[in-house]
């Protein structure tokens, strides 16, 4: 019988799913892959390790789960993390590590670009906010501050790119992860002169983009053999991890919307339109030619409760993190929607949307004599979710929706789930992250297949229960909070420059 | 519990113990000068300290002891005092010659000790790569000593086994305590960075899982799920994951020969490197060096 694999390249691990031609999952694999931090705000990774980790898995699951049962692989689909950054040499050998979204060395550079009337027609163009995490600001600290190696690199791509060249041996980019880069003109389909001129390359520097259904790749001779696969696997560059997501969500079209809360967070819509927002706050990155995922990205998401669980959590077994997870949020459960009046901002990793200011710092607010500790663990969750709620209240200035469906591991905890829900008074339905980017290869690949005449077809198949509705009361406490919590954010940007400052990070 | 010197080769009652170099249970009254001088350890030493505060250099770094805590110094790292005497206080210590005992942390006890030779390994291990001389508050030391002193002093049958297990016992302490002290044992990515640090820089090491879970301070059985969950790998695995990405870059990036690379990578032999590798990328080392040549 034949399969369909997905592989994706994310920001830790890879993580494999096959599932039958009409859907139904077979077998799932990770691999995981660390991430150094030579400096603190350096975030990189070794693209040797990763294809190595991304080969082992792959091999271990075709063994065990594929060809030990019959099935024969009639395509693999990649997705990945956006936005890192590879520089190769002419012969496309990595020079150092690969660069990932989270590092923040080019804090300056994206402020020095901010200020020049240049950066909206740039942002305009290619849908990347201004920001440290977008390759356009990577590729310009690089020629700033490592002359060397911007001499020597040959091109600049992405881990994903690094991957698919070693197992097939084309340097190509798909339009939905150039999308990502700053670099890409979404609107035109080709790399953007201007930011070209800023990042100071020329576009034979970049990998070729290609469509995210291309699929005239075949794996090198060496890798059939290891792998066990024929020669006429068919390959699909695929797409980012984001669109992915989106897209396996059943996000298409006008009144959905999907938010993803792992350590980081997102909330995002989808359309053939982009979100044209003065202030720069949304992405709109392709997910293929005239369909945009647009939304906004937040640092400080699981990571948060973690923080806070590690600090205050009660641990009954050595690294038992999921059971102190679980004990606080039954401790949350305690204390009333709204924690009594206590904030919690929760800017711990500075912010991207909506604030996009990198020196914000996390602060209680309004604690009384009467706050228990059953309150703080509550303010922690609701902060983590007002921010999530404010990307999601700003995003619905420019595009309405009625309906939320939610992904991620904390999402998926009821207590956050009811809370997301009562905050936006909308119905909710949960799906899981890691199945929403396999199931969106996978759509992603039946269209390739012609199983489904478009994307759209495609994305119509997701059905998705909602199982959370809104409490009005609850709904009118958070909104009357959430009031204090959006002018206590602004207010204070004085003050988390001065701290920021102070704590010099 | 009376004072207490004893050398080995002076005191008949370490006859029984030839790799006990020395075991002491002092009050410090007066001060002695040169009496602490920096010197080279040339045991495993082990100070308890049970009264009063002494200012000590252990291995180059500064240290302050207060009563509960515990100094380790390993052979060829230095102990002493700037003033070179011993402030006035109480302190018990012992001083242990293992058989073999190297700065990269090979570490043989000896055929009196009770602890296996992975674990042995696994706590030579350990001792090397941890910079901790110190130990606070080390629940049980100071109960072990006087036990100690006790077996040593009255001799009541059984007390050479009673003594080695002491010992035994005492290393045991340490080493599970240091890596509580390092971890908190609460946040598992953070601790498995610090294992794959150590990893990576011991790549030509002949790792066993026993040394690995030491380090994180977990039990084998444990050590192996919570890796095995947060990587998807088993622990032996993923660290030929880490040998073969750093073998490949070896292969493009160097000229050097395929055999020095598989020994500075952790296999045990060319073949064995020639094997995992070609399982995997479905080339040899040597094919795939030409190979990487001839498409570039």
């Amino acid at each position: 019988m034949d399969c369909i694999i997905t592989i994706d390249i994310g920001t830790s691990a890879v993580r494999i799913f096959a599932f039958e031609m009409n859907g139904q999952a077979i077998g799932f694999m990770k691999g995981s892959y660390p991430t150094f931090h030579t400096e603190a705000i350096y975030s990189e990774q070794d693209p040797e390790q990763v294809f190595i980790t991304v080969l082992y898995v792959l091999k271990n699951f075709l063994t065990e789960k594929i060809n030990s049962r019959k099935y024969k692989v009639a395509a693999i689909c990649f997705s990945a993390a956006m936005h890192s950054v590879l520089p190769v040499d002419k012969n496309g050998v990595p020079i150092g590590n690969a660069i990932t979204w989270a590092d923040n060395r080019g804090k300056k550079e994206a402020d020095d670009l901010k200020k020049l009337p240049m950066a909206k027609t740039i942002y305009d163009a290619t849908g990347t906010p201004i920001h440290p995490m977008s390759p356009l600001i990577k590729i310009a600290w690089i020629k700033r501050h490592d002359k060397e190696r911007f001499n020597k690199t040959g091109k600049f791509i992405a881990i994903k790119n690094y991957i698919i060249q070693q197992l097939t041996g084309e340097c190509v980019i798909d339009y939905s992860l150039a999308s990502a880069t700053g670099l890409f003109n979404i609107h035109k389909l080709h790399w953007d002169s201007n930011a070209l001129d800023y990042a100071g390359i020329k576009a034979d520097r970049l990998p070729t983009p290609v469509p995210v259904f291309y699929s005239s790749l075949h794996l090198r001779k060496e890798y059939q053999v290891s792998l066990g696969l024929p020669a006429k696997t068919k390959i699909i560059t695929g797409a980012s991890d984001g669109c992915m997501a989106t897209l396996g969500a059943g996000v298409w079209g006008e009144g959905k919307a999907t938010i993803t809360i792992e350590q980081s967070g997102a909330v995002r819509v989808a359309g053939n339109k982009v979100i044209r927002d003065s202030k720069q706050r949304f992405f709109n990155y392709l997910l293929t030619e005239g369909y945009y995922v647009s939304g906004g990205p937040t640092n400080n998401g699981g990571v948060i409760f973690e923080w806070f669980a590690k600090q205050f959590g009660v641990f009954n077994e050595a690294y038992g993190m999921d059971d102190s997870v679980h004990t606080l949020i039954k401790d949350a459960m305690q204390a009333p929607a709204g924690s009594g009046g206590l904030l919690f901002l929760p800017y711990l990793l500075g912010e991207r949307a909506p604030l996009w200011n990198a020196n914000a710092r996390g602060a209680y607010f309004g604690i009384n004599i009467n706050h228990e500790q059953k309150h703080f663990v509550r303010a922690t969750l609701e902060g983590i979710l007002y921010e999530i709620y404010s990307i999601g209240k700003i995003l619905e200035e420019h595009r309405a929706f009625s309906t939320l469906s939610i992904n991620g591991s904390f999402a998926s905890y009821p207590l956050w789930a009811q809370v997301i829900a009562d905050m936006f008074g909308k119905p909710v339905s949960v799906n899981n992250s890691y199945d929403s980017i396999g199931t969106g290869a996978l759509l992603l690949s039946q269209t390739e297949m012609g199983v489904y005449p478009s994307l759209e077809d495609a994305a119509k198949t997701v059905t998705l229960q909602a199982s959370y509705h809104p409490n009005k009361n609850d709904h009118q406490v958070y909104m009357k909070y959430f009031s204090v919590f959006e002018k206590l954010s602004h207010k204070l940007r004085d003050e988390f420059e001065e701290i920021a400052l102070l704590q010099n990070l | 519990m009376s004072q207490l010197f004893l050398q080995q080769q002076k005191s008949a009652e370490l006859n029984p113990f030839p790799h006990i170099a020395a075991f002491a249970n002092r009050k410090i009254q007066h001060i002695q000068f040169n009496s602490f001088v920096k010197r080279i350890s040339d045991s495993i030493c082990i100070y308890y300290i049970s009264d009063g505060k002494f200012e000590w250099i252990i291995n180059g770094r500064a240290f302050s002891l207060y009563p509960g805590d515990t100094a380790i110094v390993l052979p060829g790292q230095e102990l002493g005092s700037e003033k070179g005497f011993l402030d006035p206080g109480a302190l018990a210590w012992i001083e242990i010659s293992p058989q073999v005992y190297t700065p990269a942390g090979s570490l043989v006890l000896g055929s009196w000790s009770g602890i296996p030779e992975n674990d042995s390994k696994a706590i030579g291990k350990l001792l090397s790569l941890n910079n901790v001389s110190v130990l606070s508050k080390l629940p049980g030391a100071g109960h072990v000593f006087l036990q100690l002193q006790k077996e040593i002093v009255d001799r009541e049958i059984g007390y050479t086994v009673r003594v080695n297990q002491l010992i035994d016992e005492l290393l045991i302490h340490i080493v599970r305590h240091l890596t509580r002290q390092n971890n908190l044992q609460r946040d598992f990515p953070q601790t498995f960075m610090k294992l794959e640090q150590a990893l990576r820089s011991n790549l030509d090491h002949q790792w066993m899982v026993e040394e690995m879970a030491v380090m994180v301070g977990l039990g084998t059985t444990a050590f192996t799920e919570k890796v095995k969950n947060y990587t998807g790998f088993s622990p032996l695995h993923y660290l030929i994951n880490i040998r073969i990405a750093e073998a490949l870059k070896l292969l493009k990036n160097t000229g050097k020969p395929v055999t020095d690379i598989a020994l500075e990578t952790g296999f045990y032999s060319s073949q064995h490197f020639a094997t995992t590798f070609k399982k995997l990328t479905g080339y040899t080392p040597r094919q795939f060096r030409i190979n990487n040549k001839k498409n570039t």
